[in-house]
């Protein structure tokens, strides 16, 4: 694995812009025996650091722009934001993806998959964010998606109130159904490259979003404990009608100690499925994490478990089922991060994928992730699914992700 | 379940226990240090972070935002030190007061003046810098008092009966600060012009008032890690320009620092990042005494 992360540090570094040591004075010319010494100390410095040879490095160019130590006259300078523009940013991100079997049509899922047997590459998505306070007493946050085939869609769009009393807190708009830590957190804060597979097959093919309303409030307790109703309009699955769904979540959060953090979180969802029927979906999820305070390292163990159920829907219920998944994660520090995940769900329909098959598939993933900066990440992820058929099949999938614009909030 | 909500209930309405008249939380233990400094009796003070930490990379728990619900006042750095994680723990706090702008709300960084503002195009080809100059300023001795007088003003402002104490205290902070400048400057005096290497450009201010001048960081630009290349470089600028100490912060990594102390002959001086960041470091002016007594030490 650190020779994959060597190898990917040299694919990434040819791709970051070559930029500058900072204090390198212009009057720095060298002798030959200098350069000489300089070769030599670079070696024995890569080598100390366990980080190959020296010419794996990036050399740093000129720089174009310093931080000059000069003085400002305020705190505040007039390069801090540009008057009343909100913190635009933009995230891209593209795969690599080699799959043995179709898994596009015997273990259909939300993240990128190929050709069974060819490796192709894939746009995955461009984020686009735009966020500020609208007034001193709401602000709001905007997500534009620009999609495989070139689409753009409003990801989410909602304006949240900022001081109603008691705790209160409402949130108007499209967003994301609160439903456990993978729906309602975009793809790029996830640990994974993927969702689970318990998610797509139970939740959602996408995310479970729409319009509608969320009123939350935060009880006056000693840990953290808030309470989510939703009301919102909703399409599941890609050619879904929009229909009303309710959802009520209680989500905590305990401060073991100034390292570790434990939570639990309960969801319900009801959807009206017409004609009197719905679709109830429960959920629970567990996360713990920790992360001692003086350092990057962290370690997080995250968990979700997803039941569905179609109340009077007649015959047709076969999409009954449960799924679950669990991980474990690894911040090796700054640039680095491992995990190992284990997904249950029930199987899909070869003839016809957004339904059920019966029977389980599972499937177990490893992901690697480099972070070159906080504002690229390099990851590579193999999967390895088997479906209650025998069938099994593997995948590998690169992926590459940049973030341009304002700094966006680290997930937790 | 019941009960669950009767305990909840109870709980939303209940009077908070007795306290002190306002409360204060701060994102850095050095600032919460000034805090009490000037608030005495007069207002609980907490920070988010804890002085071990590096503030630029607080995790966003929002176990934090319980601490923010109830506060009279936010006094954050600013200068998008903690751009990663206090605004998402402010929003979710729900409190009006502390929100940007709001009465109880106070950055800083308007306080002081402000050193390594970018100047010529800014984007991040020059690394994660701060776009509106360097927020490290509490390192300054100098500027700490004027941050101290701030948070006095502010919290006479949100507590005009105690305005009279606050501004005692800032003033007798300021006269402590005062001789206590007197003894770090007959320290440092001796030193004046010595160059050091700095990990993060963590140091700017302390050494701007210190007298002493940074030869480079260990990261190329602000949040990359350091190649060997760069390394080999600071060796060879180090015995050049007669660099004499490797200077960082408890919560970095010092592998870096270290291996170009030993190359290049300097001595690694390994500091507390903020008041806390040492069990020695347990109040603003024992933090700036461990800064100058380790510099000190290592280019005497």
């Amino acid at each position: 694995m650190h020779r994959w992360f060597v190898a990917g540090a040299l694919a990434a570094a040819s791709i970051v812009p070559a930029t500058a040591v900072g204090e390198e004075p212009a009057q720095d010319v060298r002798t030959k025996g200098q350069e000489q010494e300089r070769r030599q100390l670079e070696e024995q410095i890569a080598k100390e650091l366990g980080q190959g040879a020296a010419a794996t490095a990036p050399e740093p160019a000129a720089a174009s722009a310093q931080p000059a130590a000069q003085a400002g006259t305020g705190g505040l300078g007039p390069l801090a934001r540009l008057v009343l523009l909100p913190d635009i940013s933009a995230i891209g991100s593209f795969a690599g993806v080699y799959d043995s079997w179709d898994a596009g049509r015997l273990s259909p899922r939300s993240g990128p998959t190929g050709p069974a047997g060819k490796p192709a590459f894939l746009f995955q998505e461009l984020e686009l964010g735009l966020q500020s306070v609208v007034d001193p007493y709401v602000r709001a946050d905007v997500f534009v998606s620009f999609g495989r085939d070139g689409s753009a869609s409003v990801e989410e769009a909602y304006a949240t109130t900022l001081g109603l009393p008691a705790g209160l807190q409402l949130r108007a708009g499209t967003f994301f159904t609160p439903i456990g830590r993978v729906n309602s957190t975009h793809p790029h804060t996830w640990d994974f490259l993927d969702a689970p597979l318990a998610h797509d097959r139970i939740v959602s093919g996408d995310k479970l979003a729409g319009p509608g309303v969320d009123a939350s409030w935060l009880a006056p307790l000693p840990w953290f404990a808030e309470v989510h109703l939703v009301a919102q309009s909703t399409a599941p699955f890609e050619g879904d009608p929009e229909r009303l769904t309710g959802t009520a979540r209680v989500s905590q959060l305990f401060a073991l100690s100034d390292a570790a953090t434990a939570g639990v979180g309960l969801t319900a969802t009801r959807r009206d499925e017409g004609t009197g029927a719905f679709r109830d979906v429960a959920a629970v999820d567990l996360f713990a994490k920790y992360r001692p305070p003086a350092g990057r390292a962290y370690l997080t163990l995250q968990g979700e478990l997803y039941a569905r159920r179609f109340r009077g829907a007649g015959p047709a219920d076969t999409g009954d089922g449960w799924g679950a998944y669990a991980q474990l994660f690894w911040r090796q520090g700054a640039w680095l991060g491992y995990g190992v995940r284990w997904d249950r769900a029930p199987a899909a329909d070869p003839l016809a994928p957004a339904s059920l098959a019966g029977g389980v598939e599972r499937r177990w993933s490893a992901v690697g992730d480099w972070f070159a900066t906080e504002f690229q990440r390099l990851g590579l992820q193999i999967g390895w699914d088997r479906r209650p058929d025998g069938a099994d099949g593997w995948e590998a999938l690169l992926h590459y992700e940049f973030i341009i614009g304002a700094h966006g909030a680290h997930p937790f | 379940m019941r009960h669950l909500f009767a305990v909840l209930l109870l709980a939303a309405v209940a009077p908070s226990p007795a306290r002190a008249a306002l409360h204060v939380v701060t994102t850095t233990e050095g600032l919460a240090a000034l805090a009490r400094e000037v608030a005495g009796d007069g207002a609980s003070v907490e920070s988010l972070s804890r002085g071990t930490q590096d503030p630029h990379f607080v995790d966003a728990n929002p176990i934090l935002a319980l601490k923010l619900r109830g506060a009279d006042l936010l006094v954050d750095v600013g200068l998008d030190l903690e751009i990663g994680w206090l605004p998402p723990l402010v929003t979710q706090s729900r409190n009006a007061r502390i929100q940007p702008g709001g009465p109880g709300r106070l950055t800083a960084a308007s306080a002081v003046t402000v050193l390594d503002v970018p100047t010529g195009p800014v984007d991040r080809s020059v690394g994660d810098l701060h776009p509106a100059g360097n927020p490290h300023f509490l390192a300054d001795p100098r500027r700490a008092v004027r941050v101290a007088g701030a948070i006095a003003e502010r919290l006479a402002a949100l507590d005009p009966g105690g305005a009279a104490a606050y501004r005692g205290r800032a003033a007798a902070f300021a006269k402590r600060m005062d001789a206590a400048l007197a003894r770090w400057g007959a320290a440092l005096a001796p030193l004046k012009g010595r160059a050091v290497f700095t990990h993060h450009r963590t140091l700017v201010y302390f050494l701007d008032w210190a007298g002493l001048r940074s030869d480079g960081e260990m990261e190329p630009r602000p949040g990359t890690p350091p190649p060997p290349a760069h390394l080999a470089d600071l060796v060879q600028r180090a015995k050049r320009d007669g660099v004499r100490a490797c200077l960082v912060e408890g919560y970095y990594d010092p592998r870096s620092d270290a291996l170009v102390a030993r190359l290049s002959g300097a001595k690694l001086v390994v500091l507390p990042g903020d008041v806390g960041g040492d069990p020695a470091a347990s109040g603003y002016e024992r933090w700036i005494d461990l800064l100058v007594g380790r510099v000190a030490e290592a280019l005497r």
